[in-house]
């Protein structure tokens, strides 16, 4: 090479400088480029939310129209009445709020319920479904692949079709069974925790197994071995060692299982009547009126029970996303 | 993989060898809460029931003659088979396409997105059709106005009314919007649990960004796509609580799905007939969810 | 996964080959896989069988309790908030349960409920509000346990007049309920109940099996401005409503008011309402005097062409619309004119959600083309332009309390409490009483919920108020079968002629199904 070693120094820098700002200029580009598509994706599925959510603030003459009023000065009456219970006909700032169309708008004991009914009843089915998925993921049994099958068809029943025969199981069980024994008009599955908790749990039970058991599938058997060799009986070998394995996996299930707690809504409704009712129950009331919709009330509902659901989802979104990574769904 | 030094001793029955114990609780509930409801819907399925008069009368197989002749259960069925893939062939496109968005390495906030961009799978689907009810009414509604726009409709063919021609499209895009988060964050899942090796391997040989996708990643997304799309299916057979809040099956039964149908005679308290329709779909989707498993080798 | 988890397993696999080929011992091979990772700290993995750690207890969430009024001294008590403190105090702690449709009268009694009621009586009361459809669900449900031998889960049910065949053995007759002298509140007085309504929205063949508890009914409403603007007069005939909902479309249709409005979703109740007021103002009906289905007559057809014919008048968004739909459009000033419930009306005078405060007047439904007299007509059908949509309240025959729901029943239907409803806008003028009561009165005016359609309302209820048949089978034909052909016609899937014929066929096999068990 006839190049000079101080030349060559130079243009090597030169070479690497322009490499390096053409980089940067090339990353930035990516970076607005990706961050700009992530964020218009997302936008556009949060769009209908924020629409919903200037309904909840502007008279309703604001928002009934095309092209609707998007600013307007707000008001928060709507939130007044579903968050702090007061009454409709007080506080506007539009004067008298009509009470025709009515209903309970107090949206805080349904939020409340279905808060507690979600985190009790994925607490409950995951418990549940770990052994299970670690027994269908560990042993070899003849009807294995039939019992896989018979736990996926569960899910598959419309709940339409198990509207009447549960609630039938449910009032019968409690005036002919549980009244006997725990007195009269005692109702422990009716409109009570125990009786809603139930039908969230089975509702979640065969989504979270299958699920589940393909992270134990992933979880190698020397494991539950090793905890064996060493004096524990395979009960012992799952409590203390192998589940902590699946717990990214558990974690996963269980955001899916509150999601679908959340949203259950037909058997719920059939199970209860006034003390357990969630906020898809609760929401079906604005269903119809005959003064027309609340939509102002409703849409402060919504945003109001949205509020719990979006924290939950901004802190676990990354572990379900890393959990679901393991196990069910390896590439 | 179950030790062989253990079958050899027949461990008892109640021990923690045995898989019995550890599937009792889930068979148990599992049992009270579908086996016997079935069991209940296929002994009414073959009376009648009047509740009023208490009467209780064998009715085979009166019940099955009149849903298999119904017409409208005939178009129920159809319907529900032509929402369910429609409404899957989207969500399956746009959750890929969206979770390939997602996948790249240069997004920033990238938490913030794709939070904002599951938020509807957390909006319980009577409380999301209420709110298309609003957004997408024929008169103020912006989802409709949006489309009168852009001339995918017209004025007097509405998402919901008019004849009814475009109510399945109004169903589709609360069903879309709400649902391909869900297939979009579990293909992004699929996507980061990819190996390195076949991608990079790819790259060296000078793929595009084209043939990467539809020659590598796409069929090492077969696993996940077969959960998504099982899991929609499930789903999308029993879609009912859109078409009860937004339609009532309507306008002139355009969008009576399956599970509507039931529903419609449950109230009509033909609980003879709930019950046969009960069976039929059951029945269908184990056949639709075998044979699904049994084309796309889905293991669980 | 990532690339450190993928690291972390492969080296957790390594080990446990290791551990499995005896090169390293169990304990060492936990704490490597520990070490290793998986995200949690594990360091107590190597106590191994260690006894479990005790899991929290769950408790269940605190049921509120309405607040007990102390300061109400007996002696600024009325005869009834007496009685309310005597004989309900007998029934204290006594939860009693309603199911309802989230209908006006709900709201101000069940807060009336709580400022009143509760804090005299000690009975609490579950008020329980849901869709039409599903109250209808939950009361089929409870009485087929009820009367397969069970105990009900309400004390008082919510029946819409479509339904009272129905249920007309579910509940525990008023009479009965009047004759408990025990129970009885002061002042009932149940003869002030308007007598039409007694007979049609709270009787089965002549037992009265309910309290009328509210009673939205078919009225006229227009706009008077655009009535000015184009000079138009109030119709009084068919012809002349349909000339006005044309001239109307006409001359606004271009700056987005249509002729008119209607409750035409499919599958909905509110569409069987719809076409039953066409269907009787021109002559028609749903049944013959001896109980035969007749919807194939030439007077219902004429009915569902006048209807049709409205149709072209409206927006094309009505097939999607119930009733919620219908107020909310003309709310919102998007039609001239229209017939329906006038429960809507205190409405239009509230500024916070209307678009037309004060420009909304109540008229007198025109008249019929041809009315069928009720003679001629099976099931106590009763036909009249004036369709209405009310509703009693019943004690459930298997109440687990009658009698402390009977006392709230009372209550809830008093003259007192039916007046102060009204004149906070829940619009139930059940009562006679009720229209001259002062309180009601001072809302006749301009104001968010007036009650200056009652004068109106009382008329179209005393001489113009069309009732749609009882029999047990009505609550599913009624939406189920003619709500869903109806939408077929309205959607133009099939002609008038086939859709009323489809109907006829469907109900006459369901009256044959009847006849099979003796129901009718």
């Amino acid at each position: 090479m006839a190049v000079t070693p101080l030349a060559a120094t130079e243009v090597a820098r030169a070479d690497a400088a322009r490499a390096a700002r053409a980089m940067r200029a090339r990353h930035r580009r990516e970076v607005i480029v990706q961050t700009t598509v992530a964020a218009i994706i997302a936008l556009i599925f949060f769009s209908p939310i924020v629409y919903w959510f200037l309904v909840s603030v502007k008279p309703l003459p604001y928002t009934m129209t095309w092209p609707p009023v998007i600013f307007s000065e707000p008001i928060f009456d709507w939130y007044q009445v579903v968050i702090l219970g007061m009454d409709p006909t007080i506080g506007a700032k539009t004067g008298v709020i009509y009470s025709g169309a009515a209903g309970d708008y107090y949206v805080i004991p349904s939020l409340v319920n279905s808060v507690v009914i979600g985190v009790l009843s994925t607490i409950i089915s995951i418990s549940l479904a770990t052994p299970s998925a670690y027994a269908l993921s560990r042993f070899q049994f003849r009807i294995r692949n039939n019992l896989i099958t018979w736990i996926l068809s569960t899910r598959m029943m419309p709940p339409v079709v198990a509207m009447f025969p549960l609630f039938w199981l449910y009032t019968q069980a409690d005036q002919r069974l549980f009244s006997a024994i725990f007195g009269k008009g005692t109702s422990v599955l009716y409109d009570s925790l125990l009786g809603v908790l139930l039908v969230h749990v089975v509702v979640n039970l065969p989504l979270s197994t299958l699920l589940l058991k393909s992270f134990f599938d992933d979880i190698p058997t020397d494991l539950d071995e090793a905890a064996m060799v060493d004096g524990c009986t395979r009960w012992q070998a799952f409590t203390k060692v192998i589940w902590h394995y699946a717990l990214p996996g558990m974690a996963a299930a269980a955001i899916l299982a509150f999601i679908t707690s959340w949203n259950e809504f037909l058997l719920t409704l059939t199970v209860t009547r006034t003390q357990f009712r969630t906020v898809p129950v609760f929401g079906s009331t604005f269903d119809v009126s005959a003064a027309g919709t609340e939509w102002g009330a409703l849409a402060a509902v919504s945003t109001t029970a949205m509020v719990p659901v979006f924290i939950f989802v901004l802190i676990v979104q990354r572990n379900l996303v890393r959990g679901l990574t393991m196990g069910a769904i390896k590439g | 993989m179950t030790e062989s030094g253990a079958r050899k001793r027949r461990p008892p029955f109640w021990s923690s060898e045995r898989p019995w114990i550890w599937l009792l609780p889930i068979i148990v509930l599992l049992f009270v809460y579908s086996v016997y409801p079935f069991i209940f819907n296929v002994v009414i399925s073959f009376h009648r029931f009047d509740p009023m008069t208490k009467a209780f009368r064998w009715n085979f197989p009166n019940n099955w003659i009149d849903l298999l002749t119904n017409a409208d259960f005939l178009k129920s069925f159809r319907t529900t088979f032509i929402f369910g893939g429609a409404a899957l062939l989207t969500e399956l496109v746009l959750g890929i396409a969206i979770a390939l968005a997602f996948d790249r390495n240069q997004v920033k906030l990238r938490s913030l997105w794709q939070s904002l961009f599951i938020l509807p799978m957390v909006v319980p689907p009577v409380i999301s059709g209420l709110m298309f009810r609003f957004l997408q009414n024929a008169d103020y509604g912006i989802v409709s106005n949006i489309l009168y726009a852009l001339n995918v409709i017209d004025r007097t063919e509405p998402l919901i009314g008019g004849t009814g021609r475009n109510v399945l499209l109004g169903l589709l895009i609360v069903d879309v919007w709400q649902w391909t988060p869900f297939v979009a964050l579990i293909v992004l899942a699929g996507l980061k649990a990819m190996p390195h090796e076949p991608i990079e391997a790819a790259i060296v040989d000078g793929a595009n960004r084209w043939q990467l996708f539809w020659e590598i990643k796409l069929p090492l997304l077969r696993n996940v796509l077969a959960v998504v799309i099982l899991f929609r299916i499930v789903d999308l057979l029993r879609l009912f609580d859109y078409v009860a809040i937004m339609t009532s099956g309507g306008p002139g039964g355009n969008s009576e799905t399956i599970s509507h149908f039931a529903y419609r005679m449950h109230k009509s308290i033909e609980w003879g007939m709930v019950s046969v329709v009960g069976i039929v779909v059951l029945i269908l989707a184990i056949i639709i969810t075998n044979a699904y498993m049994r084309l796309f080798k889905v293991k669980f | 996964m990532n690339e450190r988890d993928r690291q972390q397993r492969l080296y957790v696999a390594k080990m446990a080959e290791k551990l499995r080929v005896g090169k390293i011992s169990r304990r060492e091979f936990i704490r490597a896989a520990a070490f290793a990772g998986f995200g949690f700290s594990s360091a107590w993995y190597l106590g191994g069988c260690a006894p479990a750690r005790p899991t929290p207890v769950e408790t269940a969430p605190k049921v509120e309790t309405p607040k007990v009024d102390a300061s109400m001294g007996s002696g600024s008590l009325t005869p009834q908030q007496q009685f309310l403190k005597e004989v309900g105090g007998k029934f204290r702690g006594t939860r009693i349960k309603i199911v309802s449709e989230n209908t006006s009268p709900g709201l101000v009694i069940s807060k009336l409920m709580k400022e009143e009621f509760t804090p005299l009586t000690g009975i609490e009361v579950d008020w329980e509000i849901v869709p039409l459809d599903q109250v209808l669900a939950k009361t089929i449900q409870d009485t087929v346990v009820g009367a397969t031998g069970g105990k009900g889960q309400s004390d008082i049910y919510y029946w819409d007049q479509a339904w009272l065949g129905r249920f007309v053995n579910d509940s525990i007759p008023v009479d009965e309920l009047l004759a408990k002298k025990d129970l009885a509140y002061p002042d009932y007085n149940f003869d002030d109940f308007l007598p039409q309504l007694v007979r049609d929205i709270a009787s089965y063949k002549g037992t009265k099996i309910g309290v009328p508890f509210d009673i939205p009914i078919f009225i006229m409403m227009y706009r008077k401005d655009i009535f000015e603007e184009l000079k138009l007069k109030v119709p009084t005939t068919m012809q002349e409503y349909m000339e006005v909902v044309k001239a109307i479309h006409e001359a606004k249709s271009g700056q987005g008011i249509m002729g008119t409005v209607g409750q035409w979703k499919s599958g909905h109740y509110a569409l069987q309402c719809d076409a039953t007021a066409w269907m009787w103002s021109h002559g028609g009906a749903h049944f013959d005097a001896d109980g035969r289905p007749m919807y194939t007559a030439e007077e219902n057809i004429e009915g569902m062409r006048y209807m049709m014919e409205l149709g072209n008048y409206m927006d094309p968004g009505v097939t999607g619309w119930d009733w919620g739909g219908q107020g909310d459009a003309f709310t919102q000033g998007k039609a001239g004119i229209f017939i329906s419930w006038g429960e809507f009306f205190p409405g239009f005078d509230d500024p916070s959600r209307s678009k037309v405060v004060g420009l909304v007047e109540a008229a007198d439904c025109p008249k019929e083309v041809k009315l069928r007299p009720r003679e001629q007509c099976g099931y106590d059908e009763t036909p009249g332009i004036s369709h209405q949509g009310g509703s009693c309240l019943a004690i459930s025959r298997y109440a687990p309390n009658p009698d402390a729901a009977w006392i709230f029943l009372q209550w809830a239907t008093s003259a007192d409490l039916t007046a102060r409803a009204n004149a906070q806008g829940a619009n139930v003028p059940v009562r006679a009483s009720n229209y001259t009561d002062p309180r009601v009165l001072a809302n006749n005016k301009v104001t968010p919920g007036t009650t200056r359609h009652f004068e109106v309302t009382r008329r179209a209820i005393e001489s113009r108020m069309g009732t749609e048949p009882h029999l047990p089978q009505w609550a599913a034909l009624a939406t189920d079968v003619n709500a869903v052909e109806y939408g077929k016609m309205t959607t133009k899937q099939q002609s008038i002629e086939d859709t009323l014929k489809a109907i006829q066929e469907k109900t006459e096999k369901a009256l044959q199904a009847m006849r099979e068990y003796g129901v009718v």
